[in-house]
């Protein structure tokens, strides 16, 4: 009596266009990664191949190079890369204690209602975009460097330093680290604490042996994530690092130079190779990024097998 | 009586597994068909079969024919969406949508794009007092129906289906979520209804299936031990196994 | 008893790790309150970032009433109703700056003699600099006061309270002001909400609803993953190999807001996506198999019972999504400039909140207490937006119990 044929026809053809078109749309969303990909990697490779308009760049002078100056058309990463991963595993040392300790007071130690407030610092602290802990950290942190420095009789450029991008970093990745540990702390299971705590350890020894144990695996997971952030945040870390010429920077109160602040550095009076050169670090910052969360992700595989 | 679904050698596959076997059954006309059996026999799956349903499962896979006014609806040519507007479907748990008393029973006539609000008035009244809910619910049409009681809500469900039109009316366990009023309300609507519709009832409780249906199979590991009519199933069943079912061996 | 003491000891260290984070997070707002707060006015948020001169006269529609006390900084002319002081600018210029401005004053009735501007109120504001005035002595006739002849605060007051009427007056508008930026952000998140939210919904309608375990699917999936976890500079990047030509389409010559917007779209997704699917993971299959055995079609059960459901968890999205949006700086110094623009159009370059921090805060002499006071600002928005999601989240994982 209700069936309209005409209209039920219409219906048909309407729920296979929309069919193809949730299916297209998420398949343009999934292209985007090979899309960016595929463009970094051809700008970014391009200073390197013959016939470069601005002058042909040797890749291997460039991947292992230790002086970057525009000024002079030098330019060489191979310093850039050790500083950028000496900072982010520094910054991931100082970060993953406090973060494991902060998840297990939110998680297991905390009265219920003073873990859900940790918890929200923890997510507000998650929430402050990049440029405001950058104004942060050329205001106090760079403050507090160049205070101890004088304290040990060095002198410092203004406070901008490795180590303060370190600190900086350390803050940054704190909130990742600690959410994906009170994560997969909050999912150990119960009966194994209660074996635990049956066979007579106290509450905090549990905490610390059983529940930490065998959230190992989501507590690193986090650390891969927090690592990956810590390489690729940019704008707040070009704001301290001083931007050294060459390198690598091993001493904490030296000014330094990551991959991501030399991308930023200088950017708004430029073309030419120093442009496209940007290309090329941050395809070198993929490859960072991509390689070393390949290689924990092993080192991960390994930690858990060992369980 | 005429003959509504005849279902040949069907069997059901989720994956490798096998969840029904081999089913053949003829279901009649204006009568009431009970599906009984413990819990996990395959008889909700079986009765999902009969609207396609279990298409939305995936890696389910039917063989063997449903033939519905001589056309096996899992052929090709069966228009599913048209298949469903014929045969109704009735859920465990009451599944209003969170949407007006009114717009709920609008819903699927609107779905097939009848706008004449007359007509849509029309129907969702009489739709409403054919399960007897009219007079409850008069005066808050337009509230949202998540508002009702458990019992309104599958009460409102069974209009909704009503307002199509359909020939069948598949009910999946439709009492297993209410209180013993509203089954009972229930019931009396089933034998009220069996008049103008042909209903199949997936019930876990064997009084109800005494009570309003006139034909009853019963289900066991995927298979149909035994069919016939409610009263011969209930007092001499041919099958040992459906007697010690009934008679509460086991389930 | 050494089992206690050691218990007590770990025990107290996760305290001070938790106490060092709730250190962190207070040392941020206090130092953007003590550094920003008092920036923080209509003033700020109404007008330009570059000092501009202004040529304004006094309205023809204006009548002469009496003027106020006042009593502050400053010289006060109370004939005019306009008080003033001698200040030396950041570019070491004496200035004569106007400290107070009394509602009934001529200098607060003004329209711009600009050419093409006429008519415009162009009123002197609290932190303006006179650079001149013309005023009629007692014969009627008008009278040029340079700089110069001005002198300093004081002088000015003296000659003012000779004049007759006041004609009209040359200043410099105070700037320091970041409505230019506010609009950019606007504008960039309304540009990339549009973009990315049909485009997200899609997405995640079909992951969810569509999407079988296919290959394709996982891959579709990954892909989606992997841009989680892509630095958003180097969504920059992207943004000007593959979005430039895109915009110069639209006739962009240069990196733009479009182009910024279209960045943050793609940036925004995985976001999008994500709430999405969360939301849609909590509607129950039993409305869709409702719905569907009424005999509506897929995509009719998807818009008409699936969607509405799920609109708390769009509405997070979208939340999120601003919250990026007015957060985000990396991607962005590639792909709107960092010229902070007072008059922003969709195609010209201009900065948001962010960027403008960046801005400020990279060049020759970074300004703190303007970057701590937009920081501020940021922080409050975007500490709200998390507030809200959490009360939407809350409904959310209620609404189906």
């Amino acid at each position: 009596m209700l069936i309209d044929k005409k209209r039920v026809k219409r219906n048909k053809s309407l729920d296979k266009f929309f069919h193809g078109f949730f299916m297209a749309m998420a398949i343009l969303s999934a292209s985007f990664i090979v899309i960016i990909v595929l463009f970094v990697f051809t700008k970014g490779i391009s200073p390197f191949l013959p016939g470069y308009e601005y002058g042909q760049v040797n890749l291997f002078d460039f991947l292992t190079g230790s002086t970057y100056r525009q000024d002079q058309g030098v330019y060489g990463v191979g310093f850039i890369i050790i500083n950028t991963l000496v900072c982010s595993f520094l910054a991931l040392l100082i970060s993953f204690p406090i973060s494991i300790l902060t998840a297990l007071f939110i998680a297991k130690v905390a009265p219920k209602k003073l873990g859900n407030t940790m918890q929200s610092i923890v997510e507000l602290l998650a929430s402050v975009p990049s440029v405001v802990y950058g104004v942060f950290a050329s205001g106090v942190i760079t403050v507090g460097v160049r205070m101890i420095a004088e304290s040990l009789g060095i002198s410092t450029f203004g406070g901008s330093s490795m180590l303060a991008v370190i600190i900086l970093l350390a803050i940054m990745i704190f909130p990742t680290l600690t959410s994906m540990a009170t994560t997969a702390i909050r999912a150990v299971d119960k009966d194994l604490e209660q074996a635990s705590l049956a066979l007579g350890a106290t509450k905090t020894q549990t905490n610390f042996k059983i529940v930490l144990t065998a959230a190992k695996s989501g507590i690193f997971a986090g650390a891969i994530l927090g690592l990956g952030r810590a390489f690729g945040e940019a704008t707040a870390v070009a704001m301290v690092a001083g931007n050294k010429l060459f390198g690598p920077t091993f001493n904490p109160f030296d000014i330094t130079r990551t991959l991501t602040s030399t991308m930023l550095v200088g950017l708004k009076e430029t073309t030419g190779l120093d442009y496209d050169i940007r290309f090329s670090v941050g395809l070198v910052l993929i490859a960072v990024i991509f390689f070393s969360n390949f290689i924990l992700n092993m080192v991960k595989k390994r930690i858990g097998r060992n369980l | 009586m005429k003959t509504c679904f005849s279902i040949k050698n069907l069997n059901l596959y989720y994956g490798e597994k096998q969840a029904l076997k081999n089913i053949n059954m003829e279901i009649l006309e204006n009568n009431v068909t009970a599906f009984i059996g413990p819990s996990g026999c395959g008889k909700s799956t079986f009765i999902r079969c009969l609207n396609r349903m279990n298409d939305l499962i995936e890696d389910c896979k039917v063989e063997g024919e449903v033939i519905k006014d001589g056309q096996n609806i899992y052929s090709s040519k069966q228009d599913i969406v048209d298949l469903r507007t014929r045969v109704g479907m009735v859920f465990q748990k009451p599944n209003p949508f969170p949407m007006s008393i009114y717009d709920n029973i609008a819903y699927g006539p609107r779905c097939q794009g009848l706008k004449d609000r007359k007509k849509l008035d029309e129907i969702v009244i009489t739709s409403l007092k054919q399960v007897a809910l009219y007079d409850e619910v008069a005066d808050r049409l337009h509230e949202s129906a998540m508002g009702l009681s458990g019992g309104q809500q599958q009460r409102l469900c069974i209009a909704r289906c009503i307002a199509m039109s359909p020939e069948v009316i598949l009910m999946d366990e439709p009492t297993s979520a209410l209180d013993p009023i509203s089954t009972s309300k229930i019931e009396d609507l089933v034998l009220e209804l069996k008049k103008d519709y042909t209903i199949v009832i997936v019930t876990h409780n064997m009084q109800q299936a005494a009570r309003i249906s006139d034909y009853t199979a019963f289900f066991l590991l995927g298979e149909v031990i035994e069919m016939d009519k409610t009263d011969k199933i209930f007092s001499t069943p041919s099958d040992k196994r459906t007697e010690n079912y009934i008679t509460g061996r086991f389930g | 008893m050494r089992r206690e003491v050691k218990d007590k000891i770990l025990q107290a260290l996760t305290y001070i790790a938790s106490a060092l984070s709730v250190f962190v997070l207070g040392a941020i707002i206090v130092y953007l309150v003590i550094n920003g707060l008092s920036l923080i006015n209509t003033h700020l948020l109404t007008s330009n970032y570059y000092p501009q001169t202004a040529n304004s006269g006094v309205k023809a529609d204006y009548v002469y009433s009496e003027m106020g006390d006042y009593s502050g900084n400053g010289h006060y002319s109370k004939k005019w109703g306009i008080a003033v002081e001698d200040i030396v600018t950041s570019h070491n210029d004496e200035e004569i700056s106007v400290t107070y401005i009394d509602p009934n004053s001529p200098f607060a009735h003004m329209e711009s003699l600009v050419a093409g501007q006429e008519g415009q109120d162009s009123s002197l504001e609290v932190g303006s600099n006179i650079q001149n005035i013309y005023y009629t002595d007692e014969n009627g006739e008008t009278v040029f006061l340079s700089k110069v002849q001005m002198g300093d605060a004081e002088n000015l007051v003296a000659r003012l309270d000779e004049a007759e009427g006041i004609v009209s007056c040359n200043f410099e508008s105070l700037g320091g002001g970041i409505r230019g930026s506010i609009v950019t952000t606007l504008y960039l998140i309304v540009i990339s909400l549009i973009i990315s939210l049909p485009i997200g919904i899609a997405s995640a309608i079909y992951l969810h609803e569509y999407a079988n375990k296919s290959k394709i699917n996982r891959l579709i999936r990954q892909g989606i993953d992997t841009l989680t976890g892509v630095p958003s500079i180097v969504y920059g990047l992207m943004g000007v190999a593959v979005l430039f030509p895109v915009t110069q389409l639209f006739g962009a010559t240069s990196t733009s807001i479009l182009l910024g917007g279209l960045t943050l779209a793609i940036i925004l997704l995985p976001t999008i996506i994500s709430s999405t699917e969360e939301a849609l993971i909590v509607v129950p299959q039993s409305l869709r198999d409702g719905s569907l055995s009424l005999g509506a079609t897929k995509s009719q059960t998807i818009f008409k019972v699936v969607l509405p459901c799920a609109v708390n968890g769009i509405l997070t999205g979208v939340l999120l999504g601003i919250g990026r949006v007015i957060g985000e700086s990396a991607a962005l110094v590639y792909t709107t400039s960092t010229v902070i623009s007072d008059f922003p159009t969709i195609m010209s370059q201009g900065t948001s909140l962010s960027l403008m921090i960046w801005s400020i805060m990279s060049g020759e002499q970074p300004n703190y207490e303007l970057a701590s006071a937009i920081s501020l600002i940021i922080l409050i928005i975007v500490f709200v937006i998390n507030f809200v999601v959490k009360i939407i989240g809350k409904r959310l994982a209620r609404s189906f119990m």
